[in-house]
């Protein structure tokens, strides 16, 4: 089984190339999400993200951003309003589309979700490897994904031979591999130390640059305020401030 | 699905068998007893069914004529008789022999002697014959209550409805047995799978996230409770194949009639059925614990 996707892969060393008009990757309209314990996570969230944006999502903890980026990759679904994810709406979208849904989205996580058993090879084929690609285009393209986080000389290692932001990049490898329309990340520099986050960071803006939308939840002020990006700030489930450029204040 | 998936699939499968191994044990192990216990019920209403087969196909017909029927009319209810597609042998009984059969007794000849001579013989012209298969037999029995002459027949019919209910019986227990033993590995299965799976949920998690097809997820799993079947079924198989005969021996010394020799084509058969059971034990234990895949974002 070959995807179109894999045939009209762009080298990853030619950036800009992917990058599209302004249209809207991601689209919420008046989205509520109360959770069935009673707690109202999202209150009544518009915004629009257009395609190749960086998007910090600032706030304190418990203010629904975990529950955002939940929406953006169907692991929830709102309570009301609706979630536009590529043109695709998620709230209509049947259950079996959802993994197709995800194809199109790179994850990583503040923890880093490796499996400890496979080598970082084979952890960043994986993303590859369960959407039936054939061997030969997950080679190369988990070689040149490694090549760009910088560890394609670690592949045979595994992942507890690594530090805490080279099992990141592993993440990340694992999150681009499937060249994705748009990357979410939730805390992902949460337990790096500055230096590796500013990294963690470089990357991201690197794969922005090849048209990937970046959205980023971060307690990270420092680097918000350093890169001057769209930032949103979420209160208690409501949006308080959005301003491209911005800086991390939200109080 | 591509051949890279399947075979991924099947590394998947065999690497998990490994890793998993004493639940791979307790899960084959279970499935090897329950087929074991459901093979040998198989097996003795096989061999019940068989016996009951020969009793049937052995059995003789026979028709009572009414007294004082000409011999030349038991010559032409013969001819009629052999010309029924049923009936496989026909022997005309005389009252004579009738007489010297009753009495073969040697201290019941004495008996015949004195007070049985000609003409006083009380005994009918019988009929008897044998029946082509067992199946024939209820039909066989309406057409020759419907010649004339015939007063009443006869076929054994108290033993054989004993066997029958005994047979029967046999069966109703088996079958019990089989659904009894199939929930409670089912369970076992189900649980151990459960075990395997909840030391695999990271890496379903992940699946999940890079957008995996719930199918996909199940597949692997479901090759390993294929192969937790298969391989419980060749134990019971195993175990079967080497006790069977040295119970059969021990059996037939005890009850000299008793004889089983199955067909190849019943033991295939039989082979065949358990490793079905085996199998679908296997998957179904499998495929219960991944109905609901959707559990497993929650912990993201």
């Amino acid at each position: 089984m070959l995807f179109p996707r894999f045939l009209a892969i762009l080298p990853l060393d030619r950036p800009g190339l992917v990058r599209l008009s302004l249209f809207a990757m991601i689209e919420l309209q008046n989205v509520t999400k109360i959770y069935p314990n009673g707690v109202r996570a999202l209150n009544n969230v518009s915004l629009t993200i257009p395609a190749g944006d960086f998007v910090f999502l600032v706030g304190p903890s418990g203010a629904g951003k975990s529950t955002f980026l939940r929406l953006l990759f169907r692991e929830e679904l709102p309570t009301e309003g609706q979630v536009i994810v590529d043109g695709k709406d998620i709230v209509t979208m049947p259950e079996g589309r959802v993994p197709y849904l995800r194809r199109n989205l790179g994850i990583v996580l503040q923890d880093f979700q490796l499996l400890k058993r496979r080598t970082v090879a084979e952890n960043v084929a994986f993303g590859l490897r369960v959407i039936g690609a054939p061997e030969n285009v997950i080679n190369a393209r988990v070689q040149e994904a490694l090549e760009q986080v910088g560890l394609s000389h670690k592949r045979r290692m595994y992942p507890d031979e690594l530090s805490g932001g080279e099992q990141q990049r592993v993440c990340i490898a694992r999150a681009v591999v499937n060249n994705p329309l748009i990357l979410i990340t939730d805390e992902p520099t949460g337990n790096l130390d500055p230096m590796i986050s500013l990294e963690i960071v470089q990357l991201f803006l690197e794969i922005n640059a090849r048209g990937t939308t970046v959205i980023m939840a971060t307690h990270n002020h420092h680097l918000v305020n350093k890169l001057r990006k769209r930032v949103i700030a979420l209160v208690e489930g409501r949006i308080i401030k959005d301003e491209p450029g911005g800086t991390y204040a939200y109080e | 699905m591509g051949f890279d998936s399947l075979v991924f699939f099947f590394s998947e499968a065999l690497t998990n068998l490994r890793r998993a191994g004493m639940m791979t044990f307790v899960t084959v192990s279970t499935i090897a007893v329950a087929l074991l216990l459901m093979g040998t019920f198989l097996l003795a209403s096989m061999n019940m069914e068989s016996f009951l087969a020969r009793l049937q196909e052995e059995a003789m017909v026979t028709a009572f004529l009414v007294p004082g029927t000409a011999s030349d009319r038991v010559s032409a209810l013969k001819l009629q008789i052999t010309a029924f597609e049923e009936v496989t042998d026909v022997t005309v009984v005389t009252p004579e022999a009738a007489a010297r059969e009753l009495f073969s007794d040697p201290a019941d000849q004495k008996l015949l002697e004195v007070g049985l001579g000609e003409g006083t013989n009380p005994l009918p012209y019988t009929i008897r014959m044998k029946v082509r298969s067992s199946h024939d037999l209820p039909a066989l029995i309406e057409k020759v209550k419907g010649l004339p002459q015939v007063e009443s027949v006869s076929y054994g019919e108290e033993a054989f409805r004993q066997f029958q209910g005994l047979s029967n019986l046999l069966w109703i227990g088996s079958l019990l047995v089989i659904i009894l033993l199939g929930l409670a590995s089912l369970f076992i299965v189900y649980n151990t799978v459960r075990l395997t799976l909840f030391m695999r949920r990271e890496e379903v998690t992940i699946m999940r996230l890079v957008g995996a097809t719930n199918w996909f997820i199940r597949w692997p799993f479901v090759i390993e409770g294929f192969l937790h079947g298969l391989l419980g079924a060749a134990i019971a198989l195993v175990i079967l194949a080497f006790g069977t005969p040295f119970i059969m021996a021990r059996l037939a010394a005890l009850v000299p009639f008793f004889r089983f020799e199955p067909g190849a084509v019943a033991l295939v058969k039989l082979s065949v059925k358990l490793c079905l059971m085996g199998v679908v034990l296997g998957i179904s234990g499998s495929l219960l614990c991944l109905r609901d895949l959707n559990a497993f974002g929650r912990e993201l």
